[in-house]
């Protein structure tokens, strides 16, 4: 059993979290998940004894109140931190790797853990791979075996900081599968971070973090209930609420239909009893009108060779004025390959490239035509050491644009996506949510035609994650721009008009959201169809 | 302290060393600095072209002409032209002195009065026209002796060439270079493969585990410490045979001396590597600590006897100048274990080492700071 008494972490003076008690069971999962900054890692840390911290942890009759004194039960502790392959080490192979982690966990090696050993790998379906470099594997793949790594002494305390974010739903479920199964067999108490609410409901018992406690505390289905009375359909109202995608938050009763509330709304309610209403976000109709029918790209039988490794064969895709089209795959699909050849960031072996109807051969032909593009790429191109206003200047001289127009452009667009009140920070010390929004303000500085985005949505919490989307929304509505967005949450291809879904660098279906619900009527999520395809 | 944690860390360390190509740093590196260094320091002047007047045509003039073209420090002509076309020459960078003997020379010094040689130099090189300065009065003063003139005012020749007859650079500046490179290379590999696993998140492991700070720092740091034991005979046959050194002392000492320095940089590294949370910072603090203390205050440059105050401090602070002291005697002169300070300098090594490792264990937290 592990209880956690009055548990508090502080980075540099910040508080990330206090206050914190609670009590696990052996066997037992317990979540935690709450918006980046809640303070989930720095419990993890603490529980994990890698963090200074206050307060007392008890495990089994043995309390530590320190790292120094926890560690006599790192015998007993799994500690996998957050981040994609962040314990492996890049240029060893999968097999020096479990060799390294039985010694340095000093494993005793007989049948019994050889069996245990291999038992793990073909769950993680790594067994045929023993001779490759961890930095050669796809992200899901280095989950996988940071996890075997993490689970090969046995632990008794299993601690997880997002083990899933990044991961493709194909390896998210096997990920589950090893972790369910050893929680079952070996008794093993395991505390799980997690940005997916689907992993929530698998979980005994769940904690939601906000700014450094806990607010709610159940399993799945008794926090669902909890909220329901705050949940209803889209609807407008005078009264405090927050209205997003198709619900419509709000704390007094309202006199129309509710609606099924996820989990996700949990972070909406919270965020109403916390009186944290959204700012409104809205981008201010262009003046010229939208024509729907033009072609923007055209890319017909796109290839990329890496070696003997085809990252994409044949892609065939269509992007047309004012659409959102999802690009959608699991990890090492190559669809960051796809979007980086549109750019012209990489060459093309082979297909053709057409771009506002005009063909693509070499980067003379893009001259021009950068102006009519904009891009976020998967880690936002931001320089860390100066201000959000300098950032945006930066880029706005970049793209040529006067100051007295680049001033006027960044005060209405800060307004218009909220981040106004944090132009004199640094980049650094904000949280993703705002980041993202404002690079998405530097891409669109120049007016571009047409956006690229790469994973934006990456690591961004629930809420900010709707705020992004309806932005994306104002941004085709309002200004007519054709978006072109990757991202492995499968919840996210309900806001496409379109999804491409890409398979080993191949393409394997191009439809309308619509259409592949019509195709598959059981599905009752776009992760099902995905695993369909993927299966 | 368990071994089969050693074990596994030890080969980690040379996996990731072979494959990300790093494990040539501890010979590649030294080799360069060696080389480059050896081959560029040049504080010696041969082959002065210098141009001489002999306004006096005597004995004693000729006998100092001689002198100068059989010293293969100087190439002399002997020429008869104006002093104004001579420095003509000296500005076109034709030649580098003029010696200019007084139409009068021989008369005059016999019989004791003051007489004068004129020397010009070009100096657009000031220590190298000083070393040509001292030079041509080293010959005039030779002369000088052999005809019995009184030659007060002459100066001493440098005492600096005691042990090193030939004044050969190579001599000075090779083994000093051995100090340097055996101080930075294990130290920046140090800080490096300690940091860079702060910087990518694999320290994770070692936080998380119960692998303890000793089996940790003695895992990491044996690695390094064997592929420099390697590089120390590398850099001793390169100093040996490329650089044709003399080695006239214990070799036992020069190696015992060599692992107890390299010891103590791998120290340096260790105590860098606990400030420094990526590689970047990690390399460009451990050069900043080791590389100036390895060039100036290392015997090498300067004698450490001519320096004072502030500078003698520093000098004594670090432990490069007492292996240089150690090197020097090993590979020039050669007193080995029967010199006291020898073995003093050879003990202060080993102890400086193990300070900064107990430092180092001190200052590790297994914990995120």
């Amino acid at each position: 059993m592990l209880e956690v008494k009055d548990l508090a972490v502080s980075h540099k003076k910040k508080i990330a979290i206090k206050n914190l008690n609670f009590k696990v069971d052996d066997g037992k999962i317990l979540g935690f998940i709450g918006a980046d900054g809640a303070g989930k890692s720095s419990a993890l840390n603490a529980i994990a004894g890698v963090i200074k911290f206050d307060g007392e942890i008890i495990y089994n009759d043995f309390i530590y109140k320190s790292p120094k004194e926890a560690e006599n039960i790192k015998l007993n502790i799994g500690y996998m931190p957050q981040g994609i392959g962040l314990v492996l080490y890049k240029t060893l192979t999968i097999k020096e790797h479990l060799d390294f982690f039985a010694d340095i966990r000093d494993i005793k090696i007989n049948k019994e853990f050889l069996e245990y050993k291999n038992h793990l790998l073909s769950m993680a379906g790594l067994e045929k791979f023993l001779d490759r470099r961890a930095g050669d594997l796809s992200g899901g793949m280095m989950q996988k075996l940071s996890l075997v790594c993490t689970m090969l002494h046995r632990p008794k305390l299993l601690i997880l900081d997002e083990p899933t974010t990044g991961v493709d739903p194909l390896s998210r479920i096997e990920l589950w599968e090893i972790l369910e199964q050893s929680a079952k067999e070996f008794n093993t108490i395991s505390i799980i971070s997690t940005a997916y609410m689907g992993e929530a409901s698998k979980m005994d018992d769940i904690l939601l973090f906000d700014e450094g406690e806990i607010i709610a505390r159940g399993n799945s289905e008794q926090l669902i209930n909890e909220i329901k009375p705050f949940v209803y359909e889209k609807t407008t109202t005078d009264k405090k609420h927050i209205t997003i995608s198709d619900s419509t938050y709000c704390l007094e009763n309202l006199e129309i239909q509710h609606q099924k509330p996820t989990l996700e709304s949990l972070f909406f309610v919270n965020a109403l009893k916390k009186d944290r209403l959204l700012p409104k976000l809205q981008i201010a109709k262009s003046k010229e009108s939208i024509d729907k029918n033009i072609v923007v790209m055209k890319a017909t039988k796109i290839t990329k060779k890496f070696g003997d490794f085809y990252a994409n064969r044949n892609v065939d895709c269509e992007l047309k004025s004012g659409e959102i089209l999802g690009l959608l795959g699991a990890n090492g699909a190559g669809k960051t390959t796809f979007i980086k050849m549109l750019l012209g960031l990489l060459p093309l072996d082979g297909g053709e490239l057409e771009l506002f109807d005009k063909k693509i051969k070499d980067s003379d032909d893009r001259n021009g035509l950068k102006s009519q593009i904009g891009y976020v790429s998967q880690h936002f191109a931001l320089y860390d050491d100066m201000t959000v206003r300098e950032n945006m200047m930066f880029f706005a001289s970049i793209h040529k644009i006067d100051t007295k127009k680049s001033v006027q452009l960044i005060d209405s667009y800060s307004k218009e996506l909220g981040f106004e009140k944090y132009l004199d920070e640094m980049p650094k010390s904000l949280p993703l949510g705002i980041n993202q929004r404002f690079s998405l303000a530097v891409s669109i500085l120049h007016e571009p035609k047409v956006l690229f985005l790469d994973e934006p949505t990456s690591g961004v919490d629930a809420i900010a994650r709707a705020q992004f989307w309806e932005l994306l929304k104002e941004l085709k509505n309002n200004r007519g721009i054709s978006i072109l967005i990757t991202t492995h949450y499968m919840s996210e291809a309900e806001f496409c008009d379109r999804v491409v879904l890409l398979k080993d660098g191949e393409k394997i279906a191009d439809d309308k959201v619509e259409n592949f619900y019509k195709k598959f009527p059981n599905a009752k999520s776009f992760e099902e169809i995905f695993l369909e395809y993927y299966k | 302290m368990r071994l089969r944690i050693i074990k596994a860390y030890f080969l980690k360390e040379m996996i990731e060393l072979i494959r990300t190509k790093m494990i040539m740093m501890p010979y590649l590196m030294p080799l360069l600095i060696v080389i480059l260094f050896g081959y560029g320091i040049k504080m010696q002047v041969t082959g002065v072209r210098t141009l001489i007047l002999d306004n006096d045509n005597s004995q004693i003039s000729r006998k100092m002409i001689l002198k100068f073209e059989h010293s293969k420090y100087f190439t002399t002509t002997v020429k008869n032209m104006s002093e104004k076309d001579a420095l003509r020459e000296i500005k076109k960078a034709n030649i580098d002195a003029i010696i200019i003997i007084p139409s009068s020379f021989e008369k005059n010094s016999l019989k004791g009065i003051k007489t004068e040689i004129g020397v010009f130099i070009d100096a657009s090189f000031p220590s190298r026209s000083t070393t040509i300065s001292n030079y041509i009065q080293g010959v005039v003063m030779d002369l000088a002796n052999d005809f019995n003139i009184n030659s007060s005012g002459m100066i001493n020749i440098n005492t600096r060439n005691l042990f090193n007859q030939a004044l050969r650079d190579e001599e000075m500046i090779v083994p000093g270079l051995i100090g340097m490179v055996l101080l930075i290379s294990p130290a920046i590999l140090t800080a490096l493969i300690i940091a860079k696993e702060k910087e990518e998140g694999t320290i994770f492991n070692f936080y998380s585990s119960p692998v303890s700070k000793g089996e940790f720092l003695v895992a990491k740091l044996s690695a390094i410490f064997f592929l420099v034991s390697i590089a120390i005979f590398v850099i001793f046959l390169v100093a040996s045979y490329l650089f044709d050194l003399p080695f006239r002392g214990s070799f036992f000492l020069f190696w015992l001396a060599s692992e107890f320095y390299v010891f103590t940089a791998l120290g340096f590294g260790l105590l860098v590597s606990i400030i420094a949370s990526s590689q970047i910072v990690a390399i460009i603090v451990t050069l900043m600590l080791t590389i100036i203390p390895a060039f100036m205050y290392s015997g090498m440059i300067m004698p450490i006897s001519s320096m004072s105050g502030d500078a003698f401090i520093t000098a004594h602070i670090y432990p490069v100048m007492y292996y240089n002291h150690i090197i020097y005697d090993t590979f020039l002169i050669g007193q080995g274990f029967n010199s006291p300070t020898n073995i003093s300098y050879l003990l202060l090594l080993f102890g400086y080492g193990i300070v900064l490792f107990l430092l180092g264990l001190l200052f590790l937290k297994k914990e995120i700071k």
